[in-house]
């Protein structure tokens, strides 16, 4: 655990929710603007403790393959969201996990309701961990790598096309 | 679950409901034709279960089910692998919960009954109040369970026949296709598994993953988004420009042939032969310059093995029903052995980017099928609610026990539907689960 100054502290949680809230809302510009040119974006199977690509992971995007997943949400004709999931997630138990430089790992818990709205209207339920790396930059933090662990991730999951 | 009205004779009559042309749509949703399948195709038939290259080591087992029946396939002291319920034989108690793992033995929490890798009770605690022969009493065991090339398939009831003859010469070209793109010829599926939960009929797979007429149209986002996939000079071309095929083989298998497509080595794998030299030069090594050339410019199948393997390219996929309206849609990147490794990685890049519930192509086939479930959740049998599958039926090719035609054509449905037919068919007033 890292200790960091107070305006410090509040920058880093006001990010975590401002990126959950564009997350939610589908607004993929605004989102994508918070993420580093190095940025990773990862949902392994199970615990994310392997090396990310030496087995299959749900999600595992450098920067262009994000760029893709976001190209293809801003199509239109994207049926897996369109229309988009309806979503709300609740966000928690932010820890700073360590802090170097100007770099912060940041962990924290998430709940988040979905509506599937494209075929069955099911209120779907996704609950997992967040570790976020950020960085600060010039134009203020920005988001290095996200990495979500899922509490369900080793079971059958439905569509994911959305930014978890 | 919204449930349909009870079966009646007529809903179960296969040979109306599956016609040449057309099939009506109470087949995916009416509850007793999924029991019927359970009977039919997956106690009866052959079905896949998984690849020896799961379970290298003395002990390794995986978590399966053949249609909704829970097994383990492990691989045994000797070597061989087995296929055994998971399922004490005592009081029915699941024995692994977990996806996979490696034992000694199998032990059961409930009363500890313990069981060998092969399924023989091994023992029972408290064994002077218990007088049955335990020689009688091993886990439950598919009546046969055989393979092809690793690919390791059981036969629930043991009255199917020989798996060659299941295979037949479609399926076993398939399996060969598939394995040759690994320069030893044995492939390995050991990335792991993701199951995707689809709230579909399970039938919805087998037609879905073999379509070659809905890319334009399901699939648009990903044109837009990236405009260059080599799915663009195969399949996303239209009706008269593609020169891919589809095809549909005897048993039930069927394929979209993008051979004839191709206008580059390795256009399969999106890549040129100086990325992945090693891989190219294995397969030269083993098979030669001529066999080589062509497996790095066919690349491996995009095909269905009757009636649960998808052979998906560079992945295997398993298609699991679970209910009338609930599938599992499995799968696993088909790694290669006797290269380095860069080719693998490459390959579990491709299985990430299209397969699977984040993936930028399954995500959207699967809420085509929630969709398509939902508009037959209240079919019964009549007039309304048929498929059309006509598509092609005209300008179909028929030559050594192969239909094809265009790669627009609905010609793999029909294969896949009126083998279908021929296995439900014999069920009508001979139903074992008394709906007929």
């Amino acid at each position: 655990m890292a200790t960091v100054d107070e305006p410090t502290r509040r920058d880093i949680e006001a990010f975590v929710y401002l990126e959950a809230r564009l997350a939610d809302e589908s607004r993929y510009d605004e989102w994508e603007a918070l993420v580093t040119e190095d940025m990773h974006y990862w949902v392994p199977f199970g615990p994310g403790d392997y090396e990310p690509g030496t087995r299959v992971s749900y999600i595992n995007d450098n920067r262009a393959r994000l760029g893709t997943r976001i190209r293809q949400l801003a199509t239109g004709v994207h049926h897996a969201q369109d229309p988009p999931s309806s979503m709300r997630r609740v966000v928690s138990n932010i820890e700073i996990l360590s802090a170097e430089d100007d770099e912060f790992e940041v962990g924290s818990n998430f709940v988040l309701y979905e509506h599937a709205v494209q075929a069955t209207g099911h209120l779907r339920l996704w609950a997992g961990r967040a570790t976020h790396r950020l960085r600060r930059t010039p134009d203020g933090l920005r988001m290095a790598a996200k990495k979500v662990e899922l509490v369900n991730s080793t079971s059958p999951l439905p569509n994911l096309p959305f930014i978890i | 679950m919204a449930l349909t009205v009870q079966s009646s004779p007529a809903s179960n009559d296969y040979r109306h409901l599956v016609q040449d042309d057309r099939i009506h749509g109470s087949l995916y949703t009416d509850p007793a034709v999924f029991a019927d399948e359970m009977q039919r195709i997956f106690t009866d038939g052959w079905v896949f279960v998984g690849h020896e290259s799961e379970v290298p080591e003395v002990g390794d087992w995986v978590s399966r089910r053949l249609g909704t029946e829970p097994l383990l396939m492990v691989r045994n002291r000797d070597g061989a692998i087995s296929v055994v319920a998971n399922r004490c034989a005592h009081r029915g108690t699941t024995l692994c919960p977990q996806n996979d793992g490696n034992n000694r033995n199998f032990r059961c929490a409930y009363h500890g009954w313990t069981y060998d890798l092969d399924g023989t009770l091994l023992g029972v605690p408290g064994p002077k109040g218990f007088h049955k022969d335990t020689a009688d009493l091993g886990l439950d065991r598919p009546g046969q369970v055989d393979d092809y090339r690793g690919f390791v398939f059981a036969n629930r009831s043991g009255t199917a026949g020989p798996l060659s003859d299941h295979l037949g010469a479609g399926g076993t070209d398939l399996i060969d296709r598939t394995s040759d793109m690994s320069p030893t010829g044995r492939v390995r599926l050991s990335a792991g598994w993701i199951g995707q939960r689809i709230d579909s009929n399970w039938k919805m797979w087998p037609e879905s993953d073999n379509d070659g007429y809905h890319l334009n149209f399901t699939h648009a986002s990903m044109a837009r988004a990236v405009p260059d996939t080599y799915y663009d000079e195969i399949v996303m071309t239209g009706e008269d420009a593609s020169a891919s095929i589809t095809r549909a083989y005897d048993g039930g298998h069927v394929e979209l042939d993008f051979r004839r497509s191709y206008s580059t080595e390795l256009a399969w794998l999106g890549t040129k032969r100086e990325q992945v030299a090693d891989y190219c030069d294995a397969l030269e090594r083993a098979y030669g310059a001529d066999r080589a050339k062509t497996i790095m410019w066919d690349g491996p199948p995009h095909a269905l093995v009757f009636p649960n393997l998808f052979l998906a390219e560079m992945n295997i996929a398993r298609i699991e029903p679970v209910a009338p309206g609930v599938t599992v849609h499995h799968h696993t990147p088909l790694l290669v052995e006797g290269t380095d490794e860069s080719v693998n990685r490459r390959l579990v890049l491709q299985s990430e980017a299209a397969m699977g519930p984040a993936s930028f192509f399954l995500t959207d086939d699967a809420v085509i099928a929630e969709r398509m479930h939902r508009a037959f959740e209240g079919a019964a049998a009549g007039d309304d609610g048929w498929v059309d599958l006509s598509r092609g039926i005209e300008r179909e090719h028929v030559e050594d026990g192969q239909r094809w035609s265009d790669i627009t054509d609905e010609t793999t449905n029909r294969g896949f539907w009126h083998h279908y037919r021929d296995v439900m068919a014999s069920v009508v007033g001979n139903s074992p689960n008394g709906h007929a």
